[in-house]
């Protein structure tokens, strides 16, 4: 009886850590779902570009000793200008019906950036500066690692002021505008290039917490998560519908509960499986996402 | 042959098309007409559906196609053309032809050869007939993006007929054409109508309705508010109001 | 000139590779999931020649049917969605399959040593060619024995009416269906095809390199096999014959003094080419400038 008491406290803790760790894959997703909402179309440079945004700041922290807190900022800053480049190099100037195309360039720019940190740190892991790491709650017979309760609050954060762009301001009023019908808002005097650039620097801002998150909730940034961050977060955006903020919020958390409870059972090599699978099992059944109706959008 | 019966479609609150009834008999040249916004596009596309209709019925030839994809439908023998013509633009004329042949022996393992070997003697006699019909003999091999737009319009009409339908919905053939090219249509509805085929005309141009419409059926507000001759459609009272805009037509607004 | 017959041979490989996506492109479908079915046929073959000792023949003939088997099965929820959305599926299925090999043992004995798929570490004794005396030359031919294959059977499919079926769903989805096509059909089997394609070049790929790990099968080989076709444009096979030669032999190989800087180079690449010919390079357009430049032994030319 205690064996099990133990072992469901210790499943338990495992995945409620990953819910706390998948509020990084929540922002990741609504990066993507945000730029899909906009444009209908995917940045694969996204995770990518949040990564590098990480690593500027990174640099900020190894040359110049900066606190925690400045490198999470310039870690947002670097990728939301990542996000605006993207934007320039890859979908500004591309035909806006050939999806095709703009997926090609920003696949890319994925690999651009990816081998450009490479580059720039030999590939190998560095390690990135964590916020009250040394912190520890207890709840119950649960303890909180006060690093993980950072990385959620940050998520939080994050959100709800991409929420309040969007929804309370006149920026975010031209974004959800061009979103919804772009030749109308176009006949309304809104600068269409200039809004999507908006966007991508926002969803980049964004990119560049989740990124910094992510990094200082392992310890260590690596350019080997990379394309599995881009997979995760297109598994979120996809699951949460894509172009549903809610949504991306919701796969998240499921997606980062999902992989602890297999990285307990099965490992940390077969645990990116189970999420694969995941994603399969929605696609056959719910195609269309938990809160989506976007489906049918090439 | 076709029976539509209490047939609807609603879009959120709106209802393009509401309790429609519609027999179109064997043989027939049934126009189905109404001002913009009627409900005309929406009704053929729950007949082919291309959409799910919220309420009712379609039969064709007895058999319940609701539920059955677009390809069925047309297998049963119910074809189409587009209001905005849909063709193949990179492939040649002859190939766009070659495609809409869909039976079974056409899909048979001949499939994989080149045309020259591929098409049968049947195959390649009734695309020419269909070259002839849609007077494009000397453009088979033309790419279908480099026609010019009567021309396509023409070639998307000899496709629809290539699939051997029972029943050719068109819709609004006649958009865009002048005085001449409206009468070669006609012209062209009445040779594949004698080779068979029912004909189910949703057109805005009243010159081609009312020449070659047997009965004519009037939409307004996703509602059947008159069937009859071009004669008799003509003079009815409900339908000059719907035309000219004058009254709500009694019952039929939503 | 054994450097130079790698590299024949590398070109037929990625040929393959980019043929399979070629296939599906022309029905309108975009897969990132080409990879996965390149490694299918890769360790599968690997696996029927080392721990079986078949022939290679119907080592690979057998890889490239179960390829196909798994791109058929693939296809079937896949194609439920569309465009972006078969994209990340796709990702996701080609991401499924390397960690499937990256945790893959299957260790036998084998004249004293054992030899297999070991997870980590790679399948490592892929060496039926050099177990059984191929010189280098006999290895090229028999690679580009079954490009040209393919290459034959893709041409020929294109003048027949299955070749304009595969297109007419490309170009037009509905009106497609209101001619009767039926688009999972005309989907799954383009699919199909090209799981079968990949297939073949995984199996000549495993053997060729007489070592597979998982870290070949990434997201960047499954984007090496969709920019040939975009590259060369899906106006012929030919087109993406010439993007494989222009990307692997005068790129990768002719940027080799860059070292380690080529893969920028590659990213940067897609860029610029995407923003200067969206359309891909080899477009309709080009193919039949190029075509007309160097008259109708265009095609036979770039063959040889």
């Amino acid at each position: 009886m205690s064996d099990f008491w133990f072992e469901f406290v210790e499943i338990t803790q495992t995945i409620g850590d990953g819910l706390f760790f998948g509020a990084t894959y929540a922002l990741i997703g609504i990066g993507f779902t945000l730029i899909f909402g906009a444009m209908g179309k995917l940045n694969m440079t996204y995770a990518a570009a949040s990564l590098a945004g990480a690593y500027a700041g990174l640099a900020a922290f190894a040359f110049v000793d900066a606190p925690a807190p400045v490198v999470f900022l310039i870690s947002a800053l670097a990728s939301g200008v990542l996000g605006f480049v993207a934007y320039l190099t890859c979908f500004r100037f591309i035909p806006i019906n050939n999806h095709l195309a703009a997926l090609m360039a920003s696949i890319g720019g994925l690999f651009f950036i990816d081998e450009m940190v490479v580059h720039a740190t030999d590939g190998s892991p560095l390690t990135f500066p964590a916020l009250f790491d040394d912190v520890m709650f207890d709840v119950g017979p649960y303890g909180v690692r006060g690093d993980l309760l950072f990385v959620l609050a940050m998520c939080v954060a994050g959100t709800l002021a991409l929420l309040y762009v969007l929804y309370r301001t006149r920026l975010g009023l031209a974004t959800r505008a061009v979103s919804q019908q772009d030749v109308a808002a176009q006949l309304c005097g809104i600068d269409v290039h200039r809004t999507n650039a908006t966007t991508f620097v926002l969803a980049g801002l964004l990119g560049g917490i989740a990124g910094a998150m992510t990094a200082s909730a392992v310890g260590v940034l690596s350019p080997l998560i990379t394309v599995p961050l881009t997979v995760k977060g297109l598994i979120v955006t996809v699951i949460g519908g894509l172009g549903s903020i809610p949504g991306a919020i919701a796969a998240g958390l499921l997606v980062g509960g999902f992989e602890n409870f297999f990285l307990y059972f099965r490992g940390v090599n077969e645990r990116d499986m189970y999420v694969l699978l995941l994603l399969f099992i929605f696609l056959v059944f719910r195609p269309q996402g938990i809160f989506g109706s976007g489906a049918d959008r090439d | 042959m076709l029976e539509l019966s209490g047939l609807s479609k609603h879009f959120g609150g709106v209802k393009a098309v509401d309790e429609l009834d519609l027999t179109v008999n064997e043989g027939e040249i049934v126009g189905l007409i109404g001002p913009n916004g009627s409900g005309k596009s929406t009704t053929i596309n729950l007949i082919c559906g291309v959409f799910g209709e919220t309420a009712g019925t379609v039969r064709f030839r007895g058999e319940l196609m609701n539920g059955k994809p677009p390809h069925q439908r047309l297998r049963a023998g119910l074809a189409r053309t587009f209001q905005n013509i849909r063709l193949f633009p990179n492939l040649t004329v002859w190939q766009n032809l070659w495609v809409a042949q869909n039976s079974p022996q056409d899909v048979s393992a001949r499939g994989f050869l080149p045309r020259w070997f591929g098409a049968t003697r049947r195959t390649r006699r009734e695309i020419a007939d269909l070259l002839d019909l849609a007077d494009l003999g000397h453009k088979d091999d033309e790419l279908a993006s480099n026609l010019a737009f009567g021309e396509q319009r023409r070639l998307e009409f000899a496709r629809a007929a290539a699939t051997r339908p029972r029943l050719l919905l068109l819709d609004e053939p006649a958009a865009g054409m002048n005085q001449q090219e409206i009468a070669d249509l006609s012209r062209r509805i009445h040779r594949v109508r004698d080779s068979g085929v029912t004909i189910l005309l949703v057109e805005h141009v009243m010159e081609l309705v009312m020449g070659v419409t047997e009965q004519i059926a009037v939409l307004n507000f996703g509602r059947k508010i008159a069937f009859g001759t071009p004669g008799e459609v003509q003079r009815d009272k409900a339908v000059q109001e719907a035309y000219l805009g004058a009254s709500d037509p009694g019952d039929g607004s939503a | 000139m054994s450097y130079y017959l790698g590299l024949a041979q590398l070109i037929g490989i990625h040929t393959l590779l980019g043929l399979s996506a070629y296939v599906l492109m022309l029905t309108g479908q975009l897969s990132l999931g080409q990879a996965g079915f390149f490694a299918i046929g890769a360790y599968c073959a690997g696996i029927l020649t080392v721990i079986f000792e078949l022939h290679i023949v119907p080592a690979l003939l057998i890889a490239a049917l179960l390829a196909a088997f798994f791109a058929f099965l693939v296809g079937f929820p896949a194609l439920r969605v569309k465009g972006l959305m078969l994209v990340v599926a796709t990702i996701a299925f080609g991401e499924f399959v390397r960690l499937f090999f990256f945790n893959l043992s299957w260790r036998v004995p084998r004249d004293g040593i054992h030899v297999g798929p070991d997870s980590t570490n790679g399948f490592r004794e892929i060496r039926y060619f050099v177990a059984n005396g191929w010189s280098a030359w006999e290895i090229t031919l028999f690679v580009w024995t079954f490009v040209l294959l393919v290459m034959a059977a893709l041409w020929w499919t294109d003048r027949s009416r299955a070749g304009a079926v595969l297109r007419a769903v490309g170009e037009d989805e509905l009106a497609a269906q209101s001619v009767g096509l039926s688009l999972t059909t005309v989907k799954v089997t383009a699919m199909t095809a090209g799981g079968f394609i990949a297939g073949v070049g995984g199996a000549l790929y495993a053997h060729t390199a007489t070592y597979v790990d998982h870290l070949t099968f990434t997201v960047l080989l499954a984007t090496f096999a969709i920019s040939y076709p975009i590259l060369g444009g899906l106006s012929s096979v030919f087109g993406t014959l010439v993007a494989v030669i222009f990307i692997q032999g005068v790129l990768v190989e002719g940027l080799r003094f860059m070292g380690d800087w080529r893969s920028i180079v590659f990213g940067l690449l897609i860029v610029v080419a995407m923003n200067l010919k969206p359309s891909g390079l080899f477009d309709a357009r080009t193919a039949r400038l190029l075509r007309r430049a160097v008259g109708l032994r265009g095609g036979e030319k770039s063959r040889a």
